[in-house]
């Protein structure tokens, strides 16, 4: 694969369009003021019927787990993946998306891939009924929370949260920061470790869901951050949150955590990937139109070579981030999961193509660039955050590394 | 209730075009859906909608059996599409186009409706509908700016400089729909995955059952000319009567 096929293509015009009509008008509020962007993403999901294919997506996975796989089944799989897959039309949104608000793509990734992801994966099927279906076609909002303030990428390490067994019931208490969605959601996984009076690094770690507004679960309002403006970030407090076993994922203290999580992580990473891309081809194209029309000393900048090199250290980097997201589409198409270590150097390559575009770019366009209105500005502040969330540079180098040297 | 759409692949207008030695418009390319006909494929699928079933069936004419203009509005929901791509067919006039484009709405069997734009982005020249009625002998309504059907009849708003005019034909009708009277949907996603899969009925001339007299073009363009640069606009000096002025100049203009 080295170009979009016209389907593809399809999906992209026709959500670039819905973009600029319907999501660059509030690019103010979203990243200026306190407008959370639930609504619009709602109206993505709605104008392309992205609810709907949830909904069906999710009735076929429940019957499928209901009844043991068939021969049909396999067949079904094949023709996918001679298609294509359906990959791109997860990818080409985030693209989009990111070209203009790449915190859209984080309020959406985190409800729709963590929250509901994890409920999907390691829920009973009366907790996907009750809590992930609503979350996967957005008419709720969830968050997923593990980093607290005294941890980060050693999550479980250093995790405090507990829940303690009171009857046939846990009572949960901790602290969480930096939840993506955590002001307004309305299911909240809670990850945390079960306190049998064992030392804190034997102990099991479980995860609950929780609604918004019981007794002893607050969830603050946003935190001011760098960037990633239109996606809301907050604390939640628990304080003695009583939740019945049918809020604990799995309803069996026995699911091995660390199980299913590399699958979650690499598809994670690929999501970064193109979100990468999307910031570096919005960059791109900024930057090409500035250096045709300003001129400087007599000539359009595009004519002094040091802009030249930047715009073809920006091409380099968009050709390389578009080609591993490519062959992230062409490795799902033809049902190879992508390995940890490989989303990990996708991931690391990327968040830092997609920081040094977008500086770059606000540095070719000089004193403009600093200013918001110029955008690139906001692409440089919120490109940072993908060399730190979802595993920062340094723990996609030391996954690498480990696995070179293993 | 099925309805006809007649619908123009044409260059991308963001691209500058480029002409042939003989004057018509190069088409070699990839081709898109005149942004005019998205409304009135809208428009189509909304009355479809509303009477509770049928169709809405493309018909286009491309050259080198180009179909992504007609796979957007497939994928908008249209059932099915008639091209007709056929070299003999370059450097069609209007007429010509009309014959072909009658023959299809003929070929596309039971149809109530059939639906137009007022004119496309790339000729302008306006006349297709009316001529496409004739050919069929059906009632013509014009720059319709909203189609309401009932009792076999088409009632349409048919905007004039003042307002609109409520005028009605029995069915069947040609109506052509002027733009920016609908929201033209987003295709879903879904439908972009079925748009692939949709029926295109792929003809020539001599299917349509047309011969080279019929599809002689009578017009050809003979010459192109660039459009004359605009001319430096008035200054107006204020005395203190300026005002005066810029309200002659808008009365000249009939603005006021």
């Amino acid at each position: 694969m080295y170009e979009w096929s016209d389907e593809h293509k399809m999906i992209r015009d026709a959500v670039r369009a819905f973009v600029e009509a319907e999501v660059r008008p509030l690019r103010e509020e979203l990243e200026f003021g306190d407008t959370p962007p639930y609504e619009v993403i709602r109206k993505l999901y709605s104008t392309f019927g992205m609810d709907q294919m949830a909904r069906d997506g999710f009735k076929k996975r429940l019957e499928a787990e209901a009844t043991p796989a068939t021969e049909d089944d396999t067949a079904v799989e094949g023709e996918e993946r001679a298609s294509g897959g359906q990959g791109g039309f997860m990818l080409l949104p985030i693209i989009e998306l990111c070209r203009c608000s790449p915190g859209l793509v984080t309020a959406m990734g985190v409800s729709v891939g963590l929250a509901a992801g994890t409920i999907m994966s390691r829920g009973t099927a009366a907790q996907k009924e009750r809590w992930a279906l609503d979350l996967l076609t957005f008419d709720k909002v969830g968050a997923w929370a593990i980093t607290e303030p005294d941890s980060g990428s050693d999550a479980f390490g250093r995790m405090q949260s507990t829940a303690r067994r009171d009857g046939d019931e846990y009572i949960l208490n901790g602290q969480k920061t930096f939840i993506t969605n955590g002001p307004y959601a309305d299911t909240t996984i809670f990850i945390c470790k079960l306190d049998e009076g064992n030392p804190p690094q034997e102990r099991k770690i479980l995860s609950f869901v929780l609604d918004k507004g019981m007794p002893g679960f607050e969830q603050t309002q946003s935190m001011r951050k760098m960037g990633m403006h239109s996606s809301p970030t907050g604390m939640l407090f628990l304080d003695d949150v009583r939740a019945g076993k049918d809020r604990l994922l799995g309803e069996t203290e026995d699911v091995p955590y660390r199980e299913g999580a590399k699958q979650a992580f690499s598809v994670e990473r690929t999501g970064v990937a193109a979100m990468s891309l999307g910031i570096i081809e919005r960059c791109l194209d900024l930057c090409v139109a500035y250096a045709k029309e300003t001129v400087r000393f007599g000539k359009p900048i595009g004519d002094h070579q040091l802009i030249q090199e930047k715009l073809a250290r920006m091409e380099v980097h968009r050709l390389n981030t578009e080609n591993l997201v490519f062959r992230a589409l062409e490795k799902g198409a033809a049902g190879v999961p992508m390995d940890l270590t490989e989303a990990s150097a996708m991931k690391l390559y990327t968040a830092r193509a997609a920081t040094e575009v977008a500086l770059e770019a606000v540095q070719l366009h000089g004193g403009n660039g600093y200013m918001a209105e110029f955008e690139v500005e906001q692409l440089a502040r919120d490109a940072k955050v993908l060399q730190i969330y979802a595993g920062t540079d340094e723990i996609q180098i030391s996954q690498i590394a480990r696995s070179l040297l293993a | 209730m099925n309805i006809v759409v007649t619908v123009k692949q044409i260059p991308d207008p963001a691209v500058p075009g480029e002409l042939n030695p003989d004057h018509t418009l190069k088409r070699e390319g990839k081709l898109i859906l005149d942004e005019s006909d998205s409304y009135g494929v809208e428009m189509a699928l909304q009355l479809v909608d509303k009477a509770g079933g049928g169709d809405v069936i493309l018909v286009s004419m491309a050259p080198n059996g180009e179909v992504s203009g007609l796979r957007t509005a497939l994928a908008m929901g249209a059932a099915k599409a008639i091209l007709v791509s056929d070299d003999a067919l370059h450097g069609a006039d209007a007429l010509t186009t009309a014959k072909v484009l009658a023959k299809c709405v003929e070929r596309a069997g039971d149809v109530d409706l059939v639906i137009t734009a007022t004119e496309a982005t790339d000729g302008y020249t306006g006349t297709i509908p009316a001529q496409v009625a004739e050919l069929l002998d059906w009632p013509s309504l014009t720059f319709s700016k909203e189609i309401e059907i009932a009792d076999s009849k088409a009632k349409v708003q048919r905007q004039t400089e003042a307002g609109y005019d409520v005028v009605e034909a029995p069915l069947p009708a040609v109506v052509s729909v002027t733009a920016g009277v609908v929201e033209p949907r987003y295709p879903s996603f879904k439908g972009i995955m079925a748009a692939k899969s949709k029926p295109v009925d792929q003809v020539t001339t001599a299917d349509l059952g047309l011969g080279t007299d019929d599809i002689t073009p009578n017009q050809k363009i003979v010459s192109v000319e660039a459009a004359p640069a605009r001319e430096a606009g008035e200054k107006i000096e204020d005395e203190g009567d300026a005002y005066e002025r810029v309200v002659q100049f808008l009365e000249q203009l009939k603005v006021i």
